[in-house]
């Protein structure tokens, strides 16, 4: 699963509304580069959750953890990981 | 827990009337009682009590007067909302200070223009525990030693003797059309005007916990952290990183056990809409209010229900003024109708302009002043009958039973998300930027995300700055909620006969990019294609970029 294809596509669509081909490379800053505002981190947040079937806890959502494709990237693997981990060792573990 | 032991809200204080001499009240009527509570990153909750913040705040205040400071010097707190950032508040207060909340997250150009117009003594920042606190003119640090020194007997007597109640307690800084953020100061009686009516009206005591969702910079956090020393209240935290998101608000509401809630609207939409919050019970939420922006009749009919225990109120006025007027929410409102801002609060005096429609509000809860700009400030204020009154700027419309309703601007200033914004400061924030030859922004309505800004731009030549450079830039010298949604690249700006932009050209372009989905987008772009005139970007098939 290509996390950061995903989520490249999700801006293209959403945040750029698609008809432009302006290229987000992995480090482009999201949120520090006036891509995503509060609001537009709702989104992006529901989209990660629905897509990559993982929840994210309040104090995950960050500008400094969701900054970049390579952060979103990083710390979805982390999640999902954690969630592998977890239902292994006690069945459903989520937090 | 006790109840309040001092004098009740209203009536004469003895000390004079300091923001500062209520915590000094309240930490001594009952020094256990918690004051502050901060959800930690650890998700371990911080709590301070009334005695500790007053020590900590005094403790502090002292050693900003051995530094030097003086009265109505001003300490600028460049801190995320957090227990430090409120006994900064008070440190600053208690030494005869004026306080300037900077919000950490604005560019940091911004941010130093802020602290040069505000010509800062001290700054406070910092994002971990405790903070750092500067001397701006010589570099030196003041140690902050939160708590270090346990229950000192000493703190209050360093002190300065109490001020006027007219003294400036806070400055905060807005947008502004010419491009730099003007600064708004309040003094501790138009604080104390406002914060003492809501405690009043709404019944607000020493049992009550109330949250604290907007930041410090923002004028609706007095209603907050005043309470609570008004009060005894409590005063609970939002976390920034909870405040935008819906479903975690919901879920602090219920597990914090809040009891009293104010914050703009678009807050209180998302967490209807995205938390639904409806589907949960709130059993000690008794008070919400909202204020900073219309909320759609409809959603004031939905939190109604979802909260029917409690009582809502719109409350209205510019940070110029604070809260002015006020509406309660009917039991049966359904919606159908706009809700009213209301009727006059009692501090307040409000009365139209014939001719304009324009809301003037005058009393106790007004500005002293914008901060260094006496041109500025001398607009800002008209006199009607010998009395003092700030023109608000706001259209409105007087009902036969007394009540205004808002109508809309009579100038280019526009809320987004409850933040006030002035366009002009987009415009003069793009036009600053290397190859932006001119720019104009207008705003326009975007369904469920509320209001859009669509700026358009005339560069030098095609395709000199692209859309992410043109946004980056932006974010750079804007704060964040500032940043257009969308921009267009024209070759050239629409004008009117007399050579001024023509906004209203510009507006109904707007609109019809706002709404595009992104599987209509394509389709709609011929259409988007001549509704804006000479699209400049040559280098990429689509004529509008977004």
């Amino acid at each position: 699963m290509e996390i950061k294809t995903a989520v490249r596509q999700f801006i293209a669509e959403n945040v750029l509304l698609g008809i432009h081909q302006t290229t987000i490379e992995d480090t482009t800053p999201l949120v520090t580069g006036g891509l995503i505002d509060s609001i537009g981190m709702i989104g992006l947040v529901n989209f990660l959750e629905t897509r990559f079937k993982v929840e994210f806890v309040p104090r995950e959502i960050d500008v400094h953890s969701l900054n970049t494709l390579e952060q979103i990237d990083e710390l979805i693997r982390k999640k999902l990981a954690s969630q592998q981990a977890g239902a292994a060792g006690s069945g459903q573990q989520i937090r | 827990m006790p109840e309040r032991e001092f004098p009740e809200p209203g009536s004469d204080e003895p000390e004079g009337d300091l923001l500062s001499d209520w915590l000094r009240r309240t930490a001594a009527a009952m020094p256990d009682a918690p004051a502050i509570i901060e959800q930690d990153r650890v998700e371990e909750d911080r709590i301070t009590s009334f005695g500790e913040l007053f020590e900590q705040a005094a403790w502090l205040a002292v050693r900003f007067v051995e530094h030097g400071i003086q009265k109505q010097d001003r300490v600028a707190l460049v801190l995320p909302k957090s227990t430090d950032a409120i006994v900064s508040v008070f440190a600053s207060l208690l030494a005869g200070a004026v306080y300037v909340p900077v919000h950490p997250q604005w560019p940091k150009e911004r941010i130093e223009a802020t602290l040069a117009d505000c010509a800062a003594r001290l700054v406070i920042e910092g994002e971990g525990s405790p903070p750092r606190i500067t001397d701006r003119e010589t570099g030196e640090s003041i140690p902050w030693h939160a708590a270090a020194a346990g229950r000192s007997d000493s703190c209050g007597e360093h002190l300065p003797p109490g001020g006027d109640a007219d003294d400036p307690a806070l400055i905060l800084f807005t947008s502004g059309s010419t491009g730099r953020p003007k600064g708004v100061v309040v003094s501790h009686r138009a604080v104390g005007a406002f914060v003492k009516w809501s405690a009043r009206e709404f019944h607000l005591c020493s049992t009550d916990r109330i949250a604290c969702p907007s930041p410090l910079s923002f004028d609706l956090s007095t209603f907050d952290i005043f309470n609570m020393a008004w009060c005894g209240a409590t005063c609970v935290l939002v976390p920034d990183h909870s405040v935008w998101m819906p479903r975690f608000l919901v879920q602090f509401v219920r597990e914090a056990r809040i009891t009293c809630w104010y914050s703009v609207p678009s807050i209180l939409a998302g967490m209807l809409e995205e938390g639904r919050m409806a589907q949960h019970d709130y059993p000690g939420l008794r008070v919400v209010l909202f204020a900073g922006e219309v909320f759609r009749g409809a959603d004031v009919a939905r939190l109604q229900s979802a909260v029917s225990q409690a009582v809502c109120a719109n409350l209205y006025g510019p940070t110029e003024t604070n809260v002015v007027t006020w509406c309660c929410v009917p039991r049966d409102f359904d919606g159908s109708q706009p809700l009213p801002i209301g009727q006059p609060c009692p501090y307040a005096t409000v009365t139209m302009d014939a001719t304009s429609g324009e809301l003037l509000a005058g009393g106790d809860s007004l500005m002293s002043g914008y901060w260094n700009r006496l041109e500025d400030t001398q607009r800002a204020f008209v006199n009607v009958e010998g009395k003092r009154y700030y023109r608000t700027g706001d259209r409105v419309s007087r009902a036969p039973d007394g009540n205004y309703f808002f109508l809309g601007r009579l100038d280019r200033q526009v809320k987004r998300r409850g933040f006030r914004i002035e366009l002009g400061e987009i415009e003069t924030a793009l036009a600053s930027r290397e190859d932006i030859l001119e720019a104009a922004a207008v705003a326009v309505e975007d369904g469920k995300m509320g209001t859009a800004i669509v700026a358009f731009v005339r560069t030098r030549s095609a395709g000199a700055v692209s859309l992410l450079e043109a946004k980056a830039h932006c974010a750079r010298m804007l704060p964040l909620y500032m940043v257009p949604d969308h921009i267009v690249f024209l070759d050239a700006i629409p004008k009117g006969s007399r050579g001024k932009i023509d906004y209203i050209a510009l507006s109904k372009t707007a609109e019809t990019l706002g709404h595009a989905s992104p599987s209509q987008a394509a389709t709609n772009q011929a259409a988007t294609n001549q509704a804006a005139p000479d699209n400049g970007d040559q280098d990429r098939s689509p004529a509008v970029h977004r």
